[in-house]
């Protein structure tokens, strides 16, 4: 199996990519990846605190914003677009529903990753200032594949968990 | 929004098999591309669905709410998973044994199924027999985890999808455990979970998988996630080690018998024609089957 093994200084690499981030899809791109051929129709709702509050009490999971940013489907369903807290960052999401309010697709439409958690340390990154310019290795690019130690997913399965409540306990009763 | 340049690189991700599984193909149409991704992913939740541990409807969940010795038809992926797990636990005389799951409950990293018969404490992998019919039975109680190979089971399954399309280049990354399509050279940075490093390892390869598994992830106080199938110890939970291998299904499931056996893996990895980079506790790398 041929392969190199190459250690590549850290500064190196935070010269040519400080914060990897990964724009996957817009939100009309997702729109039309989900629902193909659908006309979709904002319907975007402000949640009460009341709502906020029945909300987190039915999932367990913490509701961070009143604004829903919600498309109604013309064959049918729901298009959500809404974000999940990760382990540093926003991560932007897309929810398609059935006409059931079942899950249809999950997308996500962005992210961001780091070469490590201490890429994103002021005082680690201040380490290699100034060492810019010798840096022994040019790197074309990002390093678009990264093979380590599972991230979960769990901070998006429990935004999905939320949204589901979301779609019972207010979308579904909406009048159309 | 369609458009027919076909050196456009598209490239989504979703949130699948307890991780996130991304995809990228490249010298496609748009249109094709996405067509493929989409169908790619489809492979992967498949799988998914077949193989996950918390899942009622699962394979796995049907298996262990079965009683000793009664007989459970499944799906010929859930069989050929399982029939490789069997081979590598035979390869490993039981360093790799997909029957520690009731160990990983046990630990809390796996949530106890639902299942009518718990566990019995020594079952093993010779407790799993399957058919040729695509048949399981479970001779003894066992709660079976396929965490440390369906993902790269999934990989390749998601990677013929795409070849299908006829998709040349790309990459399939189900969380770390990943695998591409064409030559590249591609670049694979190596995440070790370190605080405070000073030199990033990257993987350059062609065609290939690659998977790492690390001692340290998802580690707590009284938890390591990896256990050494015979001796039912965890292994030292301050080790990385990454597998190349031509499938991805070899590649996830040789990280843990390299975690657990260090250089002796090698002619392990030999009868899979895999290398391996083992990272020790001290940060030092040592390749296995391959020089640095």
């Amino acid at each position: 199996m041929k392969s190199r093994f190459l250690l590549i200084p850290a500064y190196a690499l935070v010269v040519a990519a400080p914060v990897q981030a990964t724009v996957y899809m817009s939100v009309e791109q997702a729109q039309a990846q989900m629902f193909p051929g659908a006309t979709l129709t904002p319907d975007f709702v402000t949640l009460t605190p009341e709502q906020m509050k029945s909300i987190e009490k039915a999932c367990d999971v913490n509701v961070l914003s009143p604004n829903l940013k919600a498309w109604r489907v013309s064959t049918g369903g729901w298009f959500i677009a809404d974000q999940v807290v990760g382990k540093h960052e926003f991560i932007p999401f897309a929810l398609a529903l059935d006409d059931k309010g079942a899950v249809k697709s999950v997308e996500i439409l962005e992210y961001r990753e780091t070469y490590g958690d201490q890429v994103r340390n002021e005082a680690w990154r201040a380490q290699f200032t100034g060492k810019t310019h010798d840096a022994p290795l040019k790197l074309n690019g990002d390093i678009k594949n990264i093979s380590g130690a599972t991230l979960s997913s769990r901070h998006i399965t429990d935004g999905i968990k939320r949204l589901l409540t979301t779609y019972d306990l207010v979308l579904a009763k909406q009048g159309s | 929004m369609t458009s027919f340049s076909p050196n456009k690189e598209v490239e989504r991700a979703r949130p699948l098999l307890g991780t996130t599984v991304n995809i990228r193909v490249t010298g496609m149409t748009e249109a094709i591309a996405h067509t493929a991704i989409t169908e790619a992913f489809a492979a992967v939740e498949r799988v998914h669905a077949l193989m996950s541990f918390h899942e009622a409807e699962s394979d796995l969940s049907r298996l262990h709410a079965a009683g000793p010795g009664e007989r459970v038809q499944l799906d010929a992926q859930t069989a050929r998973v399982l029939m490789e797990a069997r081979r590598l636990s035979q390869l490993t005389r039981g360093v790799f044994d997909v029957t520690i799951g009731s160990r990983l409950v046990a630990k809390g990293l796996l949530p106890a199924p639902d299942a009518h018969h718990p566990a019995c404490s020594d079952a093993n992998w010779e407790d799993i027999e399957i058919d040729e019919q695509g048949g399981a039975r479970l001779r003894r109680a066992a709660w079976i985890d396929l965490g440390g190979i369906a993902k790269g089971y999934a990989v390749d399954r998601a990677i013929d999808v795409l070849r299908a399309h006829g998709v040349a280049h790309g990459c399939v990354n189900a969380g770390g455990d990943l695998r591409t399509l064409g030559e590249g050279p591609h670049r694979v940075a190596i995440a070790t979970d370190e605080a405070g490093v000073t030199h990033i390892p990257v993987l350059e390869v062609g065609e290939v998988a690659v998977a790492t598994s690390s001692g340290r992830a998802n580690a707590t106080p009284d938890a390591a996630p990896h256990i050494h199938g015979r001796t039912r110890v965890e292994v030292n939970r301050y080790q990385v080690a990454t597998v190349v291998a031509p499938q991805c299904i070899h590649a996830d499931a040789l990280t843990k018998v390299v975690l657990a056996l260090g250089s002796e893996s090698a002619p392990i990895l030999q009868q899979f024609d895999a290398v391996a980079y083992l990272q020790n506790q001290a940060g030092q790398w040592t390749g296995i089957g391959t020089a640095l």
